[in-house]
Formats: C-alpha cells, sequence, structure tokens
C-alpha cells in the first residue's frame, strides 16, 4: 500500500478535488496544509514552485489535474475504460475551460457581471450537454456511476454557487448530480467534517 | 474501429492527437474544416459543444484537445506503462498546457507596440520559468533517458514538440540555451514514423 501526502494551501481550492477522491475511495493520506508566511520557503523546494504537490512513497508529482487523475485511477473513480475516462477527462477540461474564462477578481465589475449573468449559463449548458451524453441516464457524468468528473463539478459548483446563489436553478440535471455526490455517505461524512476554510 | 478527427485545416489543437496516430502507425479520417466555411457551419451543431476538435470513435464523440489525445496515447501504448508514469506525463502536458495560455496573448496581439512589449516579457520573464520547470521534470522522470517519462516516447515528448514548433515561429532561439530540452526535439524527430509524418503533413498555420 503506497502512502500519500498531499501538500497544499489551507484552503479548498486546487487540492480539495483530490482531498475528495481519497474521502470517496475512505483511504488516508497526510493532508498537510501550508500557510502563506511558510509558503516562500517551501517554494523553492516544490518542483515547479507551485501547490498542489502529491507524494508517492517519496516520488513528488505536481499539477493538480494530474494529482487528481492519478488518485481517481488509483481507487477506481476515473471511468472504467479508455472510453469513458476520456469522456471523463472532457468533462474535466471543460471545468478548466470555465475557470480559464472566469474574469479575474481585478477585473473590472462590469466585466464580472456579464460573465455572471450572461456567459457562465452558456458554460453550465455545456456541461449539461456533456452529462446527458455520457450519462447512460443517469445522475452522474459518464457511465451511470460516480467518478471524479462528479466530484469535481461538486467543487467547482460550490464556487459557481458562492458567486452567484441561483446559477443552477435553471439546470435541474446539475442541480440533481450535486444532491446525487452530496448523498454518498463517504463524502457526506467528509463535507460534514473538512475545515471551513474562505477558498 | 476507425477513427476520424474533426478539426480546422491548421496544426492548432489537434496536431499532437495527428503526431499520435502518426507514432503509433495508426489510420485515421482526417476531416479538416476551412474556418468561415459553410462546411463548418454545417457541422459545427453536430460537435458536443459546438468546437473542434473532436474525435468520433466507436459511435462516440469526444470533444476537448487534451482528453482526445490522452485517449489515443492510451489506445496505442504511448502514455506511459503505469499509473504512476501516466500521471508524471500527464503533470508535463499541463505544465506545456500553461505555457501555451501564456503564449496565446502574445501571438494573438495585434497592436504593434503592445506586441513587442508582450513578447519581450514572455521570452524574457515568463518562457524561461516554464523551460527551467520542464527540464526539471524531464530530469526527475526520465530515468536518464532522452525522453520526459521513463525512458521510452510519450505523447509529452510528442506535445513539447508541437508546442515548441509553435513558439518557435516567434523566436527560433528559444532553447539555445537547454540542452536538455533540445535534445528530446532531436530524438522524437529521428523516429522513422514521425520524421515521416513531419515531410509529409500539409503545410499549414
Amino acid at each position: 500500500m503506497p502512502s500519500y501526502k498531499l501538500t497544499y494551501f489551507n484552503g479548498r481550492g486546487r487540492a480539495e478535488i483530490s482531498r475528495l477522491i481519497f474521502a470517496a475511495a475512505g483511504q488516508k493520506y497526510e493532508d498537510i496544509r501550508i500557510e502563506r508566511e511558510q509558503w516562500p520557503a517551501l517554494k523553492p523546494k516544490t518542483p515547479l514552485g507551485q501547490m498542489p504537490v502529491l507524494e508517492v512513497d517519496g516520488v513528488e508529482l505536481p499539477q493538480s489535474a494530474a494529482i487528481a487523475r492519478f488518485l481517481a485511477k488509483q481507487f477506481h473513480l476515473a471511468g472504467k475504460d479508455n472510453l469513458e475516462q476520456a469522456e471523463v477527462d472532457a468533462v474535466i477540461d471543460t471545468i478548466s475551460d470555465i475557470n480559464t474564462a472566469w474574469p479575474a477578481s481585478s477585473s473590472d465589475e462590469a466585466l464580472k457581471k456579464k460573465f455572471l449573468t450572461e456567459d457562465l449559463a452558456k458554460h453550465l449548458q455545456n456541461l449539461e450537454t456533456l452529462g446527458k451524453l455520457y450519462g447512460k441516464g443517469g445522475h452522474f457524468f459518464v457511465g451511470n456511476q460516480l467518478t471524479w468528473a462528479d466530484l469535481r463539478f461538486y467543487t467547482f459548483g460550490q464556487t459557481c454557487i458562492e458567486a452567484a446563489p441561483d446559477c443552477l436553478n435553471n439546470f435541474p440535471w446539475l442541480k440533481q448530480n450535486r444532491a446525487e455526490v452530496e448523498k454518498q455517505p463517504k463524502i457526506a461524512e467528509y463535507l460534514k467534517n473538512r475545515p471551513k476554510t474562505s477558498f | 474501429m476507425s477513427y476520424k478527427l474533426h478539426y480546422f485545416n491548421v496544426r492548432g489543437y489537434a496536431e499532437v492527437s495527428r503526431l499520435i496516430f502518426a507514432a503509433a502507425g495508426q489510420n485515421f479520417e482526417d476531416i479538416r474544416y476551412e474556418r468561415n466555411s459553410e462546411e463548418w457551419t454545417k457541422h459545427k451543431n453536430e460537435m458536443p459543444l459546438g468546437q473542434v476538435p473532436v474525435l468520433e470513435y466507436d459511435g462516440m464523440k469526444l470533444p476537448q484537445s487534451k482528453a482526445i489525445a490522452r485517449f489515443l496515447a492510451n489506445q496505442f501504448h504511448l502514455a506511459g506503462k503505469d499509473n504512476f508514469e501516466q500521471a508524471k506525463v500527464d503533470s508535463i502536458v499541463d505544465t506545456l498546457y500553461d505555457l501555451v495560455a501564456a503564449f496565446i496573448p502574445v501571438r494573438m496581439e495585434q497592436d504593434e507596440t503592445k506586441q513587442k512589449e508582450l513578447a519581450k516579457k514572455f521570452f524574457d520573464e515568463e518562457l524561461p520559468k516554464h523551460l527551467k520547470n520542464l527540464e526539471t521534470l524531464g530530469k526527475m522522470y526520465s530515468n536518464g533517458g532522452s525522453f520526459f517519462v521513463g525512458n521510452q516516447l510519450t505523447w509529452a515528448d510528442l506535445t513539447f514538440y508541437n508546442f515548441t514548433d509553435l513558439i518557435f515561429q516567434s523566436n527560433s532561439d528559444c532553447l539555445n540555451n537547454y540542452s536538455w530540452l533540445q535534445n528530446n526535439r532531436a530524438e522524437v524527430e529521428k523516429q522513422p514514423k514521425i520524421a515521416e509524418y513531419l515531410k509529409n503533413r500539409p503545410k499549414t498555420m
């Protein structure tokens, strides 16, 4: 059994997807949370000067999506064959595109407002389209079972709802998908007990 | 089982997949649309997200260039030999996509003065940072060989080759101080099926 150590800031951010995967799998790991003041000293010791970093039996892996996919595959939460795994990856990349399009907090208010009131809905529609295309009629994004695509949408959905509380009102499939994730016993337990952080 | 790849008639985000097909010696239908053509307008709505590239395989349509390339690499054993190697490959590909994301605004800027400013910042500061990161990962994961991961060709090498081709169009000297990375590109070009493909592929952007 390999040993896992995940290092990130003390927040959900880019590490939460991996923490959810560990939780869904019931897998123990070291959840290292770095305070902002500790980061400058640690930064040069990381492979790319970034976090999260996953250490597996002492070997380091950077890049949040690569980490999450590795863990999902370890714990059979990635899709049951190559094609299903690719469908999961397509959902993941589509969520990533939304993050890229999301205006930075430093952008002007008009741009941020346009994104939340107009653009976000188009992106969410794309996600619903994929869920209906790959979900085999079920509530999960791919192949009628929980994968890290659902866990990733869960974390992303939280970000959306915090910015625009009614953003999922016109997307019942997406709402139902998040409800199904929350119902999973190990996830429910994790959500109840995880640290409450500002990001 | 047949493969169909839909994209525009450029290299862009589909070229890594075309390189993977070439390295694997796998036939596929290489469908190319001219931008703004009637043909594209007709087919756009058939694509799941109204975008290309899209891979059609076994009755399924798959969007997203990275997902497509990873799927093909896995089909043809060019993804890494086990889960952890595949993760190392993924981390390199993600680092390459970060680099391209930083480069695209530089390349697309129309205002000449602004473009020169952005290009200087990119080539003096941003690019060296990413190249150093890529060399770090290559040395960590290559098992002493010339390929990025595990001493054999993977789609990490093909993605690096393709993206540096793009950056060379703006600055052909940018790898001069990175001998490991230059050698990696040379090893990719030497692969017989890749050499053949590079010689014969359509000459496009």
